[in-house]
């Protein structure tokens, strides 16, 4: 059984203890001898900016990574950390439940239970549903969820469903064993209310002996709800706060690292942030003057923009200009470019585009945006922009297809000549345009996207994480595209979570913030530390706008 | 998967690392290639060749007679072949398409025996109802987002039933407009006059589909409807009207067929479903492997028409015609998913 049965750790004796973890992908320290210490009974707060580490040290501790070095220790028995693996993070204790529940929406709870513990099955390996159920029942009332085991899980709640994950990880804790769960990024989907209800529940766990270790990007959460504190930046840890309850603006900057230094600091006193203050924060931008949407320069005005996580978005783009958009996941930043491209309507507000010729259009949909000259490239390049079995010349024409149609039908010699003249300027590596897509790699796949619709000369270039999953000679390659597009006049709206692509590529970027634009920064400020704690604090009042917006009983 | 050459597999390998295997992968890519867009064509060639020469064939395969009717008879089958590959090329199945023929063939011949209608207006009415079922198919799935494989099962036993119901179980033999049986028996320059027919509708979609916006936007769908939908094509749209495309085929199919038998019988068209469906199969590994398209569906008939016929005159029984189809659709469909790039399977 588990090295961990027999043994009942005493309150807040540290359970978990990671020393000197390193990790290396490639050429990048992802992780650069991070510490980590789990207290018993306590929800212990992992944060940190993009890249800092943080979902390393959760892979590495769930076994899907292998680290360089450092050591591991659970409830007592301790591994190099390069020997450790998944086997040993679930005997020793460990518990994960993922961003993505991995539950079935249409079984009931029961049997999104009994795919991880086994059926329990009597006679010719007949399943014993009352069993089933009966345990099912009891687990439930134990965890406080208030629901009954043959309810399909998709029926329940956003909150509950992660609760039933919880609970399903962690079913098998007997009453002497003590398990630690790993929650990761539990509330960025989550509407405001069902998030509050799941921290709650997370709460009284903890309070009832439950260790928890959670990762989170949303500041105000994990101030709410957590005991203690470690603070990841460029994969090191920088600060240890146990037992105290730090405020918002001295996490931020221990993550953005304007005050500290990367040791690893446990006696940190409020008083020795005060002294430094922290980052200048740009407030609000002011409303953009109404002399902007007769300005011809103004290729994009966006005017109290709502609807799906968007809550009046005003945004202007101008000619020439690269407005980046920062925030967290749910924070509207995808949706804002969705609909901008007219894939989603708007409950209300406007977007208005200026045309290359300088005309304006208002509404419509995607078509209608495309004749606008907008152009978009989605984040998910896989199953939203390309098309894999179709050869590399179909990809670069998909958009324009009518420009080669003649009383003979499409000019294929026209068309091959130009798809091979497009892959040179583009720098796309390939056999040959005749070549399935999926031949490419993601980089040279991600430049076909970019050339398919560059070769429209768009006026407005939409990009939503346009260097994902892209080697870094492509990503180069990609940057340098852009900047060219935007020296022939076009306007670019990217989306990222890559805080330094945005610093790189943009002239001023807005932060999006459940839905509104919360703050602008642009020349020296914007910086990746800037954006950090501009994404992750809280400088708007979100909870009252979208619980009033999305009623609890629709969900 | 990749099967005309290897990719490149690190974007960011110096150029010298990767130059000098790609001549040989790429020359060996070439012949792959062009061996696997024209075996089926070779291989129907040889079937041929072997029949007019096997001796217990030989003196009757390789004739003029036998190659007219040969191609009268699979006429039919040709047609719905062509019809089959619209939606196919979208992503999805139309099983209704036989029964639809059926309804058409029940419909015309009805309504010239039974109400004496003339006969231009008996086939626009058997035409125009294949367009209306094709519309409604086309409505259910493409609007609603009813899986196309159950919907239209559901809406060909919907048709075989209401040809019983129409015809009392009856075939229609009595008043039909003599001009249609013959012009279902006459032949032009030696060649039956419905193979005409065919050719024009084969040449047509041909141009549809390889050479117009619409046609690629078809293929673009059937690669990646989500891409599709945001690059400006109307998917909803172009899905619709291949199902109502198809519909009008198989209902000209319907007239077809009634020229050729010169009666009507309460058929649920399953014998002509299937023939078709191996056919468009078969032709999707040929011409552009791993792709629904027109010239390859023309060579899959003929190679199963001609392997059968030969079969036949060879002194083969009755029961070797379908066991040849069934086994010919079997490769077909193993052949296309080995190409890896059959979409008609992956969204049923």
């Amino acid at each position: 059984m588990s090295p961990s049965s027999g043994r009942m750790p005493a309150p807040r004796e540290p359970v978990v203890r990671v020393t000197g973890l390193t990790k290396r992908f490639g050429a990048t320290l992802a992780l650069d001898r991070a510490d980590l210490s789990l207290r018993h009974g306590t929800v212990h707060a992992l944060v940190g900016g993009n890249g800092c580490g943080k979902s390393t040290t959760i892979k590495v501790l769930a076994g899907v990574h292998r680290a360089d070095g450092g050591r591991i220790e659970i409830a007592g028995t301790t591994w190099d950390a390069v020997d450790y693996d998944a086997r040993a993070g679930r005997s020793a204790g460990l518990r994960f439940v993922h961003q993505d529940l991995g539950l079935f929406g249409d079984l009931s709870i029961a049997e999104n239970f009994a795919f991880d513990a086994g059926y329990p099955t009597g006679l010719a390996k007949r399943i014993r549903w009352p069993a089933l159920i009966r345990r099912v029942r009891g687990l439930l009332h134990a965890y406080e969820i208030d629901a009954d085991p043959q309810t399909p899980v998709g029926a329940l709640r956003p909150a509950q469903r992660t609760l039933v994950a919880i609970c399903r990880a962690l079913q098998d804790q007997e009453a002497d064993q003590h398990l630690v769960l790993v929650l990761d990024e539990p509330t960025a989907t989550l509407p405001q209310h069902e998030s509050d209800a799941l921290l709650t529940a997370i709460r009284r766990r903890a309070d009832h002996g439950q260790t928890v270790l959670l990762v989170s990007h949303r500041m105000p959460e994990v101030l709410s709800v957590c005991d203690d504190f470690t603070v990841f930046r460029d994969g090191r840890t920088v600060a240890t706060l146990l037992d105290r309850t730090p405020t918002e603006q001295e996490l931020v900057a221990h993550m953005t690292g304007t005050v500290l230094a990367r040791t690893i600091d446990e006696t940190v006193t409020p008083g020795a942030l005060a002294e430094h203050p922290p980052l200048e924060l740009p407030t609000a931008p002011p409303p953009p003057a109404p002399a902007d949407d007769a300005d011809p320069e103004t290729v994009l005005s966006v005017r109290g923009l709502s609807g799906g996580p968007l809550r009046g978005v005003d945004l202007v783009v101008r000619r020439g200009e690269v407005v980046g958009v920062a925030g967290l996941v749910g924070s509207g930043r995808s949706s804002l470019l969705r609909t901008v491209f007219g894939q989603h309507r708007p409950d209300t507000g406007t977007v208005v585009v200026r045309d290359g010729a300088g005309r304006r259009h208002d509404g419509g949909d995607t078509r209608s945006r495309m004749s606008a000259g907008v152009a978009y490239v989605p984040e998910d390049r896989g199953g939203e922009a390309v098309f894999a079995d179709l050869t590399v010349r179909d990809n670069l024409s998909v958009a324009v297809h009518r420009q080669y149609w003649g009383p003979w039908g499409m000019d294929a010699r026209a068309e091959s000549v130009d798809a091979a003249a497009l892959v040179g300027r583009y720098g796309v590596r390939t056999a040959s345009v005749e070549v399935p897509l999926a031949a490419l790699s993601g980089g040279n796949q991600q430049k076909v996207v970019l050339a398919r619709w560059l070769r429209r000369s768009p006026s407005l270039l939409l990009l939503d994480e346009p260097t994902q999953g892209v080697d870094v000679m492509s990503r180069a390659d990609i940057y340098a595209t852009v900047r060219e597009a935007v020296g022939g006049g076009c306007a670019v709206l990217v989306a990222s979570s890559d805080l330094l692509e945005l610093c790189s590529l943009c002239d001023r970027v807005v932060v999006l913030q459940a839905g509104r634009v919360t703050a602008e920064v642009s020349g020296a400020q914007l910086t990746p530390d800037t954006l950090t704690a501009l994404t992750q604090t809280t400088t708007a009042e979100p909870a009252a706008a979208p619980a009033a917006a999305v009623p609890g009983a629709s969900r | 998967m990749s099967v005309t050459h290897s990719p490149p597999a690190q974007t960011s390998s110096s150029v010298a690392e990767d130059s000098t295997p790609r001549p040989v992968t790429r020359r060996r890519g070439r012949f792959r290639g062009l061996a696997e867009r024209h075996a089926l064509l070779v291989l129907m060639v040889a079937v041929a060749a072997f029949f007019s020469l096997f001796p217990p064939s030989a003196d009757r395969f390789p004739t003029s007679e036998n190659l007219s009717v040969l191609m009268g008879n699979q006429a039919t089958v040709a047609l719905l072949a062509l019809a089959l590959i619209l939606p196919l090329t979208c992503g999805y199945f139309d099983f209704s398409l036989g029964a639809t023929a059926a309804a058409s063939t029940v419909l015309t011949a009805g309504l010239m025996s039974f109400h004496d209608l003339p006969l231009g207006l008996a086939v626009s009415a058997g035409i125009g109802l294949g367009v209306a079922v094709g519309a409604v198919n086309g409505l259910l799935v493409t609007r609603w987002g009813l899986n196309s494989f159950v919907t239209t099962l559901g809406m060909a036993t919907l048709l075989g039933g209401l040809v019983q119901w129409y015809t009392g179980g009856q075939t229609i033999l009595a008043g039909l407009d003599p001009r249609l049986a013959q012009f279902g028996s006459e032949e032009l320059f030696g060649i039956p006059q419905v193979v005409y027919v065919v050719a024009v509708v084969a040449v047509l979609l041909w141009y549809l589909l390889s050479h117009t916006p619409f046609g690629r936007g078809v293929y673009a769908i059937g690669s990646n409807p989500r891409s599709a939908a945001l690059v400006g094509i109307r998917v909803q749209r172009s899905a619709w009207t291949t199902f109502v495309l198809a519909g009008g085929i198989a209902g000209l199919v319907g007239v077809m067929a009634l020229a050729r038998a010169g009666s009507a019988s309460a058929d649920n068209g399953t014998s002509l479903l299937f023939p078709a469906l191996a056919a468009a199969f078969l032709g999707a590994t040929s011409v552009r492997p791993g792709f629904f398209n027109v010239p390859g569906t023309i060579i899959g008939v003929l190679f199963v028409s001609v392997a059968v016929s030969g079969l036949t005159l060879s002194g083969a029984s009755a029961w070797v015609s379908p066991v040849f189809n069934g086994a010919s659709l079997l490769v077909a469909v193993g052949l296309s998913h080995y190409l890896g790039r059959s979409r008609g399977a992956s969204t049923a």
